[in-house]
């Protein structure tokens, strides 16, 4: 009874337009052990990590779906509890038969604990952990310890980032798993030395000092320590990546690279990993990378009077990658950053002096605008790097008006809460 | 002039970007041509802090501070004697908890700290946090003046004798605790990331004249435009005291 007033409740808000996970917040009121209650199928893939979680997980969805299974998956990125219940409640029987042959979810990091025994996973997926948002998941221990407090008696397949020590780690705590790691060998971004790694300086289990052979990006990369911490096999290996003509190769075998970019070759080889495990056939999501489009608000274009390229950014990690990616181009241009400071975005802005603004800064860059509830921040953020071509518009539309107005390719980077409005205003100025 | 400034456990101690705090220092030195020189010290690297204008220590996670206490007690004299010929300290969340007299860590262990103050550190329960803006109205040197920034601490510090300054919004030194951070003229801690320093150019100028103190004796610096730090500063002035 229950389930058909929360199912009818989805109904109602899809005739007014309305997705997200207000029905999996009544069904919870109603009955907070609901998810006890669903009876899951016999693949349930979970995917959480800092950065990559929604790709990753929507590359599955399609991948299952090119095999011809029948999936579900909270694709927009509902990764709470909440948008979890929303999901199965919306696509069960009354009697709590969830209604796909698998469910691909991606979990927010500190809701794995809430959910992952009710769900039965079968497959987990653990990409990275960079430092995001503070002030809400806390320091990144506390986030690993309460992933690893889920692992004990958990006996499905465990796939892991091989490059990334906090991930390595996970598979310490699960004995009864079956672990599975992926990583990509040394290739034209790697380098030898790195300015941009906050964590992975010491040795989760004996607290040496961690030894790198090389540096991907961030923290990831080929790390060793003297106590043999590490020492894994390398299940789903990429051995090479031809950035010129977008491919990797994985096992003797060649890919399409997805986005082209480090951390997107991390996802494609996370997601080959799954399928590997699951045993489907891996031509499925080769076909996918090929083909498979961003959300909205990643590398988004707009004819903004000339080239107008919209992008997300949430934490350093994922900002220096959006603008290594926006510095490729040799072209003139002005880049508007809108940064704001609510609860999604995380309310505490200091991030911003972990990444890499100065990324931003060359011959090239003719103005940097600035934007968001903290657009004096960002503004503080480049002076300090001794940018001078600064222009502060308190009011985000302006600022769009400005960018407009000038010749040069435009670049716009939105934190979380202000990507849809953003949107919608270059949508308006767009021809 | 010159400014020589050490950045202690710079590749440890750097959350919340408090080495935004070090970027503002060098360039209003350098915008006065003042030459500002920033050296790092790490886990068991020898440096002679004596030589040093300013000594900078920023916040870390606990997991961190634990690693680092061993060296730093082992250079507790030789801070000593810095601070006794003139080095002004700067201390921002961990850094500012460890020159106290200890610090009870989440998980119960008690870790010694420098215990030239006599103000000490325990952990709140794990998961209470002070956690969100805050601004306050700093009282030194016979100034008043208002700062902001954001705090994220767990640990509790308690029995400070001279604060920095007043809490106007947001919980300071423990839970609403009314004061904020510490100050003898010698030695800054406080809790205030953001980072701390490019949204309160008072303090920033207020830290560069006492470690040019050391060389050169009272100085007056030269006025800079800071339309934009003031701005800055005034945004969240406004929406935290509203």
């Amino acid at each position: 009874m229950r389930l058909l007033i929360v199912k009818f409740i989805h109904f109602l808000l899809s005739l007014l337009g309305r997705g997200g996970s207000l029905p999996g917040t009544i069904a919870l009121k109603m009955d907070p052990n609901i998810l006890k209650k669903f009876k899951m199928p016999k693949k349930v893939i979970l995917v959480t990590g800092t950065n990559g979680k929604t790709t990753t997980s929507n590359l599955i969805v399609e991948s299952f779906q090119k095999t011809g299974l029948k999936v579900i998956g909270n694709r927009k990125g509902d990764n709470l509890k909440e948008g979890i219940v929303t999901l199965l409640c919306t696509h069960s029987s009354l009697n709590y038969q969830v209604q796909a042959e698998a469910v691909v979810l991606e979990v927010d990091e500190l809701t794995v604990m809430r959910v992952f025994e009710d769900l039965h996973v079968t497959t987990f997926v653990v990409n990275n952990f960079f430092r995001d948002q503070l002030d809400r998941a806390g320091e990144m221990e506390t986030i690993v310890r309460r992933i690893e407090s889920v692992l004990p008696n958990y006996e499905g397949h465990l796939i892991l980032n091989a490059d990334d020590p906090n991930v390595v780690r996970l598979k310490e705590s699960a004995p009864k798993a079956k672990a599975h790691f992926f990583g990509v060998g040394e290739n034209a971004v790697s380098k030898k030395t790195t300015n941009e790694a906050s964590e992975g300086k010491f040795c989760p289990r004996c607290g040496k000092p961690l030894a790198y052979e090389y540096y991907q990006y961030s923290h990831i990369g080929k790390f060793s320590c003297d106590c043999g911490f590490g020492e894994n096999e390398v299940e789903c290996f990429v051995d090479e990546i031809d950035y010129e003509h977008e491919t990797f190769t994985m096992n003797h075998k060649t890919y399409h690279s997805f986005r082209n970019a480090i951390y997107g070759i991390y996802n494609c080889v996370a997601v080959l990993c799954v399928m590997k495990v699951n045993g489907l056939d891996d031509d499925a999501a080769n076909e996918v990378f090929k083909t498979f489009t961003m959300n909205k608000g990643r590398n988004e274009t707009f004819d903004l009077n000339g080239n107008c390229l919209l992008n997300l950014v949430k934490n350093p990690t994922g900002a220096n990658e959006v603008m290594k990616a926006i510095m490729k181009s040799n072209a003139d241009k002005n880049i508007l950053i809108i940064l704001n400071d609510n609860d999604q975005d995380g309310k505490d802005v200091s991030w911003i002096w972990d990444a890499h603004f100065d990324l931003l800064i060359d011959e090239h860059t003719k103005r940097i605008l600035c934007s968001g509830k903290r657009a004096y921040d960002m503004a503080l953020r480049l002076k300090y790097e001794g940018y001078e071509a600064l222009e502060v518009f308190e009011n985000v539309e302006d600022a769009i008006v400005r960018l407009k107005e000038l010749e040069e390719d435009a670049y716009v980077i939105a934190t979380y809460t202000a990507l849809e409005s953003t949107r919608n205003i270059l949508r308006r100025h767009a021809s | 002039m010159k400014l020589k400034v050490l950045w202690m456990y710079h590749d440890l101690m750097d959350l919340y970007g408090d080495k935004g705090n070090i970027q503002v220092i060098k360039m209003r030195c350098a915008l006065r041509g003042i030459e500002c020189v920033v050296d790092t010290c790490t886990l068991n690297e020898e440096k002679d802090i004596r030589g040093y204008d300013l000594l900078f220590i920023g916040g870390g996670a606990d997991k961190e501070q634990s690693l680092l206490v061993q060296d730093l007690l082992s250079r507790k004299q030789n801070i000593k004697e810095a601070m006794e010929k003139g080095t002004f300290v700067l201390l921002i969340c961990g850094g500012y908890q460890l020159f106290g007299q200890y610090y009870l860590d989440g998980d119960g262990q008690k870790i010694e700290g420098l215990g030239f103050f006599d103000y000490y550190t325990e952990s709140a329960t794990r998961d209470v946090r002070c956690i969100g803006n805050i601004a306050i109205e700093v009282n030194v040197e016979g100034k008043k003046f208002k700062a902001v920034g954001f705090e994220n601490h767990g640990g509790q510090t308690k029995n400070v004798s001279s604060p920095l300054g007043r809490v106007l919004s947001g919980h300071g030194n423990s839970f609403h605790d009314g004061f904020e951070g510490f100050y003898n003229g010698q030695v800054l801690g406080t809790y205030m990331h953001g980072p701390l320093l490019p949204k309160n150019p008072k303090l920033a100028d207020l830290i560069i004249q006492k470690a040019l103190f050391k060389n050169y004796g009272d100085v007056t610096l030269e006025a800079l435009d800071d339309t934009l730090e003031e701005k800055a500063q005034q945004v969240m002035l406004e929406r935290i005291l509203k």
